[in-house]
């Protein structure tokens, strides 16, 4: 093998060699900056486009040579977009359901992750395979069953009807059992030693140790509240008792029956505001749960 | 192939804007390699040596110096127009493909007037993988071999392109002791088959000593001491490089010389002629000690464990830097299990070292 | 594991879950089946107002129902289409971020802005961008205002503007408006996953390579992509479940009438069950069905495709 070796480069190669690589490395990095840029536009676009069109006159919308930057600011066309979509009851309804669900949801979610994670008891792991297996199933399935139901419950028009259906959420359960069963089990025997109740074990050790989880948990759950659209509008005649995102499909007509554009683009900037915000501040938490969950609230 | 490195220097900026901080990975190094040998890079973690390899490799770039590969200069060239083959730590096998397929790839990279055929590639691989003896192995996946045989196709797709060089990262690190004996010999065996200039990394100066044709001690990114193993163990320059090398370690004393003497303590224990009388730090190899009723140097017995051949004793000193003195003497001495036991001690095993700047003061 | 003494502690615990696991999920898979196969089952039925006969009625009339092959074939063509792009798109695009070091975290944040978006709110942005305000659009007497943004950019290189998506719009210029923007809403999680996936590959593997003198494009095929195949399994898994449920972002640029011409031309299967939901509920429980069938059998050939890809 040694004989084979003697490829040496002549030493004019060698620099032409490390010419070359250079200008392509660079090259690459030009390539790869144009294009993730492009790509960048691409995506701000439309918010770009949002603020700007919500905040022209009907007239200046409906110009055939667009303007990139409102000649006048029109403010006036976020109140009118919040009177009109009747946003302010919308949004109330939306936070009281999000907040409740969210806060219920953990509750239960607790509690279960909790027993499935920690307690012994006979036919834990096939009650947990049984419901991880009711994953696979799309929501619509369960949809069309539990409309019946609730109607037949006479819950429709209620916070009740946009709450409790949505209580469990199996992957959830799953979620924190993973997490808790990270938690080494002596902490769980020493605690039993020392006489700690279950409840306050669990508040006092897993709950903090587990925080990070019930954070995305309550994120997703929030967004979940703040994005549902067809459950809502199945379930409510009452358009006062819709959530907010049903508000966005409400006519925005100015006096000749025309879509006032610029109003409907002020309504869906109110409604995309208040993620934008939490994104901003906790877009840490959302982002890993997003990484380990793959579902859009 | 002969390397050589000229004033070769790595330095690290600061981290971010808080640690500001440079880090000196590797100063001035400047060592010629000669052809065909065996060398290890030996130091504890973060002297350098890592990075020492990875600009021999290409991978990273020094920040002053050069590095010749014969006479070519091949300081600016990357990686893969240098010609190294490259052993990893972690052997970066790719999961993916097979024995075969991982021993080919570096073959399969060549392009133009390069370019092999494909029987003579798998010929070239079947040799490679032959040479360290995994032929039997080729269409397995790395999840289904032993650490040793990962390792093994890590030098065979190092060694299949033909390298000039072959670099060894920490190569026995991840297997187990009784692996690590036999895979350095057969490091030391394929080196010597090929003839391929080896340098490899290593933390451990025992597995460091039993290979290499030349050792390469480096302590915060400098050169301590350069030389063969046993060269280096029986003339450390400087009080690291005597602790550093030979198991059990080195036993460290304070001591002082006066009128030609060393002391220990109150006890005039050895002659040092041609030394000034000054404050100095005495190291002394356990095989340094002879069990001897009449010696001059006395030390409080702990115990004595016979290891078949040899006798370890275990004793103490007031002196002693160590918890435990430990000298190895020979079975055929009696030793008597009293308070005390006294040596005598063999001189070429006895260093001095400056109190100052821990270098040798030879005598 | 502690064997408690209480063993109804645990199901104490659970009860709160089990009680709405019950009403809210394990009836309704019962319920959903029975009633799919129970024909001519409708609203009336649940207050015992008509009685039905069990069969596969149901099935037929749904696979006859002209709406429901439409709502199947925009489906499968939305799925077709945007699953592969947007996942190569995607792919790309956190190849290129894991290569840069400067700006890298902040173009990651935006590209997930989409993310945490309505889909029914930037569906209105997008319908925008696209709409044509006139009248008599698509009519003899057509009277333009602005023919829309993307057109006015379309122009302006010099191209035809197209009716997108107003009345007298082709099926393939609605299709191009919805591929453009499931793609842009599919690509944040994408990248996400991806990205993860790149950065968690032990950097070893490109050094190796890279000292072997490995091509750029090699190392893309050969050491990139086997090496992020589960994670390109996930993504491409969870981009047909999506796929298969897409309903909301055509109702942000449709409306709730699924289409420009009020003949739900733009249906999909999420549509078609949610629109005979209060009145054919036979019919809605059996395309769930079908719905429901379709996304086990994909998952399991995607399951399986990718177990013989991805052999590690």
């Amino acid at each position: 093998m040694a004989d084979n070796m003697n490829v040496t480069l002549q030493e004019k190669d060698m620099k032409k060699v490390g010419a070359t690589q250079k200008v392509t490395g660079v090259f690459a990095k030009i390539l790869c900056y144009t294009f993730l840029f492009l790509i960048a536009i691409i995506v701000l676009f439309p918010f770009y486009w949002m603020i700007i069109s919500s905040l022209k006159t009907l007239a200046e919308y409906k110009l055939s040579v667009p303007t990139l930057f409102p000649k006048e600011i029109i403010w006036h066309n976020y109140v009118e977009a919040f009177e009109a979509a009747n946003l302010g009851t919308l949004f109330k309804n939306t936070v009281i359901v999000g907040v409740v669900s969210t806060i219920l949801s953990l509750v239960i979610t607790v509690l279960s992750a909790f027993a499935f994670a920690r307690l012994e008891f006979k036919g834990k792991n096939t009650l947990f395979a049984a419901l991880l297996a009711t994953m696979m199933i799309p929501g619509e399935l369960f949809t069309i069953t539990n409309y019946q139901t609730v109607s037949a419950l006479d819950w429709k028009d209620t916070y009740t009807v946009l709450i409790v259906p949505f209580l469990v959420s199996i992957f959830y359960i799953y979620l924190l059992r993973q997490n808790f069963m990270q938690i080494p089990n002596e902490l769980y025997l020493a605690a039993k030693v020392d006489g700690t109740s279950d409840l306050k074990y669990l508040w006092k050790v897993m709950i903090p140790l587990a925080l990070p989880t019930l954070i995305s948990i309550t994120i997703l759950k929030m967004m979940g509240a703040w994005n549902s659209y067809m459950w809502p509008k199945l379930v409510t005649n009452d358009t006062n008792m819709e959530l907010i995102t049903n508000g966005l499909r409400n006519a925005y007509s100015d006096a000749s029956g025309d879509t006032n554009f610029p109003v409907q683009m002020a309504a869906v900037a109110i409604v995309s505001a208040p993620l934008f915000l939490v994104f901003l501040f906790l877009r840490k938490y959302i982002m890993k749960g997003v990484s380990r969950s793959g579902i859009k609230g | 192939m002969k390397i050589v490195l000229q004033n070769l220097t790595k330095i690290f900026p600061g981290r971010n804007k808080k640690i500001k901080e440079e880090v000196v990975a590797v100063s001035d190094f400047t060592f010629e390699i000669p052809d065909g040998k065996l060398v290890g890079l030996l130091g504890p973690s973060g002297c350098g040596k890592s990075t020492t390899l990875y600009m021999i490799s290409g991978l990273q770039k020094p920040t002053g110096g050069k590095i010749f590969f014969g006479d070519d200069d091949v300081t600016r060239l990357s990686a893969e127009n240098r010609g190294v083959g490259l052993v990893f730590q972690n052997y970066a096998l790719y999961p993916h493909m097979t024995v075969k397929q991982n021993i080919l790839f570096p073959l399969q990279n060549l392009k133009g007037k390069d370019k092999l055929k494909k029987e003579v590639m798998i010929e070239r691989a079947y040799t490679a993988a032959k040479l360290v003896q995994i032929d039997n192995l080729m269409d397995r996946k790395p999840s289904e071999l032993s650490g040793g045989q990962q390792q093994r196709v890590a030098i065979a797709r190092a060694l299949v392109k033909m390298p000039k060089v072959l670099l060894l990262d920490e190569p026995l690190s991840n297997l187990d002791a009784r692996l690590r004996l036999q895979t350095r010999e057969e490091i030391r065996r394929i080196q010597k088959e090929t003839g391929i200039t080896t340098i490899f990394v290593t933390h451990d100066q025992e597995e460091a000593m039993s290979i290499s044709d030349l050792i390469v001690v480096m302590k915060l990114g400098v050169v301590q001491q350069v030389g063969a193993p046993q060269e280096v163990y029986d003339n450390p320059t400087n009080l690291f490089v005597a602790k550093f090398l030979g198991t059990p370690p080195i036993n460290v004393f304070e001591g002082k010389v006066e009128g030609e003497k060393l002391y220990i303590g109150d006890a005039a224990v050895l002659d040092v002629p041609g030394v000034s009388d000054q404050p100095v730090t005495v190291g002394i190899r356990p095989e340094g000690f002879e069990i001897d009723p009449n010696g001059p140097f006395v030390c409080n017995l702990q115990n004595v464990e016979i290891m078949g051949r040899d006798v370890s004793v275990v004793s103490t000193n007031e002196a002693s830097l160590n918890p435990v003195i430990r000298s190895i003497v020979n079975s055929d001495n009696k030793i008597e299990m009293g308070e005390t036991v006294t040596f005598s001690l063999k001189s070429h095993k006895v260093f001095l070292f400056s109190k100052e700047d821990e270098s040798r003061i030879y005598f | 594991m502690v064997e408690s003494k209480h063993k109804w502690k645990a199901w104490l615990y659970l009860a709160p879950a089990i009680v709405l696991l019950l009403i809210f999920t394990v009836w309704p898979i019962f319920n959903t089946v029975h009633v799919a196969f129970q024909e001519g089952y409708n609203e009336l039925s649940l207050i015992g107002g008509e009685s039905t006969k069990y069969g596969f009625g149901n099935f037929v009339d749904v696979v006859k129902y002209p709406g429901f092959v439409t709502a199947l074939k925009n489906t499968l063509l939305l799925c077709v289409l945007t699953v592969p792009i947007s996942t190569i798109l995607a792919l790309v695009i956190a190849v290129c971020l894991n290569s840069i070091k400067p700006l890298s975290r902040f173009l990651q944040t935006i590209y997930f802005l989409p993310y945490v978006t309505n889909s029914i709110a930037i569906g209105m942005v997008f319908a925008a961008m696209f709409n044509i305000v006139g009248s008599n659009i698509g009519g003899e007497a057509e009277l333009i205002t602005t023919s829309g943004i993307i057109n006015n950019v379309i122009e302006f290189f010099g191209g035809e503007p197209v009716n997108w998506i107003n009345s007298g719009s082709s099926y393939w210029a609605n299709i191009t408006v919805m591929v453009v923007y499931i793609v842009w809403n599919a690509l944040p999680f994408k990248i996400l996953i991806l990205l993860g996936g790149l950065q968690s590959v032990n950097k070893q593997y490109y050094d190796a390579a890279k000292v072997d003198g490995t091509s750029r494009f090699r190392v893309f095929t050969k050491i990139t992509v086997p090496l992020l195949s589960p994670m390109l399994a996930y993504v491409v898994i969870t981009g047909f479940i999506g796929g298969f449920k897409e309903y909301s972002s055509i109702v942000g640029i449709f409306g709730d009438d699924m289409g420009h011409s009020g003949n739900r031309e733009m249906d999909t299967m999420v549509g078609y069950i949610q629109d005979n939901i209060d009145r054919w509920q036979g019919r809605a429980s059996a395309a769930a069905l079908i719905l429901f069938g379709i996304i086990f059998i994909v998952t399991m050939i995607n399951l399986y495709v990718s177990k013989k890809k991805t052999h590690y």
